[in-house]
């Protein structure tokens, strides 16, 4: 290239062409307001935080929590599951042989070994997985040959990876999780466990509190440092204060004295709390839990 | 610094040089069978810009096949859904109202062992004469379920079947699909001797 | 004092013109090396020893790590690179420095917003952004001093006698580009009352990162280095062809790679990024063979000296730029996802690849502007060694760590405490490497500064000698 110009111009191109593809384009694609429905309810996701909740994000933002959780749910696959709820008037040995003179059927043969394989070892106690893979003509040609017979079956899909089976949600994370996050901050680093249902794993006030005050008190082998400035230790005046910490020994301050949270520790605890389980949407799809179960 | 080995520095008033030659072939071709290959990968797995369609999920259709098609859920939305578009008419007891809907209990309509002809209904709407229960009604339906999704006329209609003393099939969101493929793009209001001929 | 003696005048004055732009450009930048490097080892500590800051808010993990990312990045990387930018132009042009105040108060301007912006972090006001974490008035500063800058570099090539452009213009004339309009895009969007709503906050903000950390540095890196190679080698580059093809490619896909193939966006997003870093193999490796052909067989030898640092810089862009594109691949990042792996690759390129580059040019470019040798050249030796073992054993346990973190984490039968504990014993690895990266740089920042002293005190003796000398008489026309 002879001269500055066309340098400039080259240049201009190559980044003009990624700032459409990878600013402008998501902007409009990912950047509008929009709820989405949760699938099976009237409902939208996501929910509003409360005040507090939001103050909380403040929080997490002010000090860099993002820097070792992440807030961001992976999955690998999606599959779907045949269990089998009730035999009605049949006996689970009678059960097992007909499942058997189901391989003839030519949708289910292929799949003997998934059908046939667990379920040599039952030992009849109900609900049982009868299929577990990504294939959903096993599932209607099963559930046709079974509901004749009375024989109850659920059919789920569930989603599949290495976090969910941690328990850390149920789906992966997408972008209408982020709707109402300002900033949205994803994490990178993962030197303490995912963020983005620990509402529905550690649901009460005082763990959390505890955890962001003393880590090594209720997590043993936590490497997270402690917050101790989120908190006031002060003396006890009359009677202890109703939001003073119970420590263990080692983690307690000395007699006399009290732990109290200040304002900022709480809204980050009432943020943490807020952190729950995604519900299921057309974009992450899996059979909601129903209340009888 | 200064006492470098004088054979690494040239001539320090010159500056560099560089030789003149042209992008050797292999590169050009080794770039261009990788953009074909990514082009393939871009095939498979974008979902061609969908911004529903998230890994892994590989496609539209992947990702409209695992949608969750029953369960204990889907009953609680036809009852939601039947209760804001049809009970304000077919009332939430299903038992109609006079002048304004025939009734949906008991009616040979609904309890008809396939679903075929009932999804006309709703996917289509009613003018003229239609019998019901032994009584005649004649009003004017619009297609009031021409706007919702396959599976939630599919919930709805299957709430209709079960409930208030109906006992009859299931409906899927598959047969809800096949009756509106049928209809094709321009839905017209049956009357009740057009709805007699069409197959349960 | 040799080579200046037996350069041409007009070389020496093109060095002379730069010099105090430069100082001002290359000093801050050396502090702010220390100051990074320190601020990282008082982060790796809240590893090693998790309540050594429970009381101190400013120094927790979260502010620390940040500010040390931003330090090493605008306080160390960028205006180091400016400054050898600026001084590469005028020789290239072989026309002395183009409006060499306005640099001067561009440098001050960056420095000052560095300060800012680190003291924002630490006292909690982080824009939570990755690499965008200075409150918006330090962001301001930052790209007013930039254009600054860039203004004056842009004239300098202006001015050139010789039309004929080098490569390493190409690289360096586009690298200015490249940060101004990324830098100034992701602060408006991002930083602005009204930010977009949701996860599109996090695609800007990748897009940033992988257009200064993979392609902008690379651009300033190999630009400054196929500039130094061929003086070091003593014959011409290899290839204007290849060169050519490397730069083409490298701005065209690699400026698309950047979205994490986990993230949670729609799928066409992460696939193009996937697709950009398949096909961003091929400058890499076009830019390597470049540099090999350069080298090999010209009796190029490492030793200590700053043909040394550019010959390092070199070799971690290669290996830096390979794991960088390997991630990509949904396979393996499957395995190394939200590990130490991504840490160590990003340090790797900040300090094995460009921090390497822009010191080697430091020891190179400072003693011929300041027409002085450099006060402690056994110091910058050794500087040589305590970088390159102390950046080695400080990247390559994260890497490890984080491959071995990440496959305990992918089952999920291991808790994930004996996930995080597997990556503890490289981390203090790591962190050794770090403090033998700290002793460089305070080798490099004592260079300067005594260069910075002599230099102030040769101007103080001027001023000195002017006052004291005997007034001349002028001729009073009656």
């Amino acid at each position: 290239m002879k001269t500055g110009f066309s340098v400039f111009l080259v240049a201009f191109v190559a980044l003009g062409a990624s700032w459409f593809g990878l600013v402008y384009a998501p902007l409009h694609q990912l950047g509008i307001e929009k709820q989405t429905a949760i699938l099976q309810s009237g409902d939208t996701w996501p929910p509003q935080r409360t005040g507090d909740a939001t103050l909380g994000l403040d929080v997490y933002r002010e000090y860099g929590c993002a820097a070792c959780h992440t807030r961001q749910v992976r999955q690998t696959g999606v599959a779907n599951q045949l269990e089998l709820i009730s035999l009605g008037q049949h006996q689970a040995a009678d059960f097992k042989d007909f499942l058997k003179s189901l391989m003839v059927v030519p949708e289910l043969n292929s799949f003997s070994n998934t059908l046939c394989g667990p379920l040599a070892q039952w030992d009849g106690r109900l609900p049982v997985t009868l299929y577990f893979g990504p294939d959903d003509t096993v599932i209607a040609a099963l559930v046709e040959k079974l509901k004749p017979l009375g024989i109850k079956t659920d059919a789920r899909v569930v989603a599949t990876g290495a976090d969910i089976s941690r328990g850390w949600g149920l789906r992966q994370s997408v972008a209408a999780d982020y709707l109402y996050d300002q900033p949205v901050e994803l994490g990178s680093l993962r030197a303490g466990p995912d963020l983005t249902a620990i509402g529905a794993r550690e649901p009460d006030l005082n763990w959390q509190l505890q955890h962001l005050y003393a880590p090594r008190s209720v997590v043993a082998d936590s490497s997270m440092p402690a917050f101790r400035f989120l908190f006031e230790v002060r003396p006890i005046s009359g009677r202890p204060a109703p939001e003073a910490l119970t420590l263990k020994a080692e983690f307690a301050p000395p007699a006399g004295m009290e732990v109290v949270p200040t304002p900022e520790a709480r809204r980050l605890a009432v943020y943490l709390l807020s952190l729950k389980t995604g519900a299921p949407l057309y974009e992450a799809p899996y059979t909601p839990a129903t209340a009888a179960k | 610094m200064n006492d470098e080995s004088k054979s690494t520095r040239p001539a320090p008033d010159q500056e560099p040089q560089v030789t003149r030659s042209t992008a050797p072939m292999w590169i050009i071709v080794a770039t261009l069978a990788l953009l074909f290959f990514g082009g393939l990968y871009l095939d498979s797995h974008s979902g061609w810009f969908n911004d529903r369609v998230y890994a892994p999920y590989d496609s539209a259709e992947k990702l409209e096949a695992f949608q969750p098609k029953s369960g204990a859920g889907a009953a609680a939305q036809g009852k939601r859904i039947y209760e804001a578009v049809c009970g304000i008419c077919h009332g939430n007891d299903g038992a109609g109202k006079p002048g304004q809907a025939p009734p949906l209990a008991g009616s040979e309509w609904v309890l008809a062992k396939g679903v075929n002809r009932l999804a006309h209904i709703p996917l289509e709407g009613v003018s003229g004469t239609l019998t019901v229960e032994g009584k005649e009604w004649n009003l004017n339906m619009a297609a009031m379920g021409a706007a919702l999704s396959d599976a939630d006329l599919a919930a709805v209609l299957a709430y209709v079947r079960t409930s208030w003393g109906n006992q009859a099939g299931e409906v899927s969101a598959d047969d809800v699909k096949k009756v509106r493929d049928a209809i094709g793009g321009h839905p017209q209001a049956v009357t009740g001797d057009q709805l007699k001929s069409i197959p349960e | 004092m040799n080579q200046t003696d037996s350069n041409s005048a007009a070389v020496n004055e093109i060095d002379a013109s730069c010099r105090v732009p430069l100082l001002a450009l290359f000093g801050g930048a050396a502090l702010w090396l220390v100051l990074g490097v320190a601020l990282g080892i008082a982060a790796a500590l809240s590893f090693h020893a998790p309540d050594m800051f429970a009381n101190c808010p400013g120094l927790t993990y979260g502010h620390a790590q940040a500010a040390a990312n931003d330090l090493l990045l605008y306080g160390f990387a960028i205006p180091a690179a400016l400054g050898v930018v600026l001084w590469i132009f005028a020789r290239l042009s072989r026309a002395p420095l183009a409006l060499p105040m306005v640099p001067l108060a561009g440098a001050n301007l960056w420095h000052l917003g560095v300060l800012l912006g680190t003291l924002g972090i630490l006292l909690g006001h982080s824009t939570g952004y990755p690499w965008l974490e200075y409150p918006r008035p330090a962001a301001v500063l930052l790209f007013a001093a930039f254009l600054l800058v860039a203004i004056s570099a842009a004239a300098t090539l202006g001015f050139r006698a010789d039309r004929e452009l080098y490569p390493s213009h190409w690289f360096l004339f586009s690298a200015l580009l490249w940060f101004a309009w990324t830098y100034s895009t992701a602060n408006l969007f991002l930083l602005s009352g009204h930010p977009p709503r949701g996860v599109a906050q996090a695609v800007i903000a990748w897009w940033f990162a992988n257009n200064n950390l993979f392609v902008g540095l690379a651009l300033f890196g190999i630009g400054i280095a196929f500039y130094f190679l061929p003086k070091f080698a003593g014959r011409p580059l290899a290839g204007s062809g290849y060169t050519l093809f490397a730069f083409l490619t490298l701005i065209l896909f690699g400026a698309w790679c950047g979205i994490p193939q986990s993230a949670p966006v729609p799928a066409w997003l992460p696939a193009t990024s996937a697709f950009a870093a398949l096909l961003s193999f091929i400058p890499v490796l076009a830019l390597s063979i470049v540099a090999w052909k350069t080298l090999f067989g010209s009796g190029f030898r490492l030793g200590g000296g700053p043909a040394g640092f550019i010959l390092f810089g070199v070799l971690s862009f290669a290996a830096s730029a390979f794991l960088y594109l390997a991630e990509a691949c949904p396979r393996y990042s499957r395995g190394v996802d939200f590990t130490w792996f991504g840490f160590g690759v990003t340090q790797w390129q900040l300090l094995g690849f460009i921090g390497m580059i822009l010191v080697g040019a430091i020891y190179e470019i400072l003693p011929r502007t300041m027409a002085k040798p450099l006060p402690a050249p056994a110091l910058a030796r050794l500087s040589f060694y305590l970088f390159a073992i102390g950046i080695l054993l400080y990247v390559i346990p994260l890497l490890i760590g984080g491959v071995e973190q990440g496959l305990k984490l992918r089952d999920f039968h291991v808790p994930f405490a004996a996930a995080s504990a597997a990556a503890l014993l490289f981390l203090r690895v790591s962190t050794t490497g770090q403090l033998l990266v700290l002793l460089g740089s305070l080798c490099l920042l004592l260079n300067v500064l005594i260069m910075t002293i002599q230099w102030k005190l040769g101007l103080l003796k001027t001023v000195i000698a002017a006052i004291k000398a005997p007034l001349v008489t002028g001729e009073v026309k009656s």
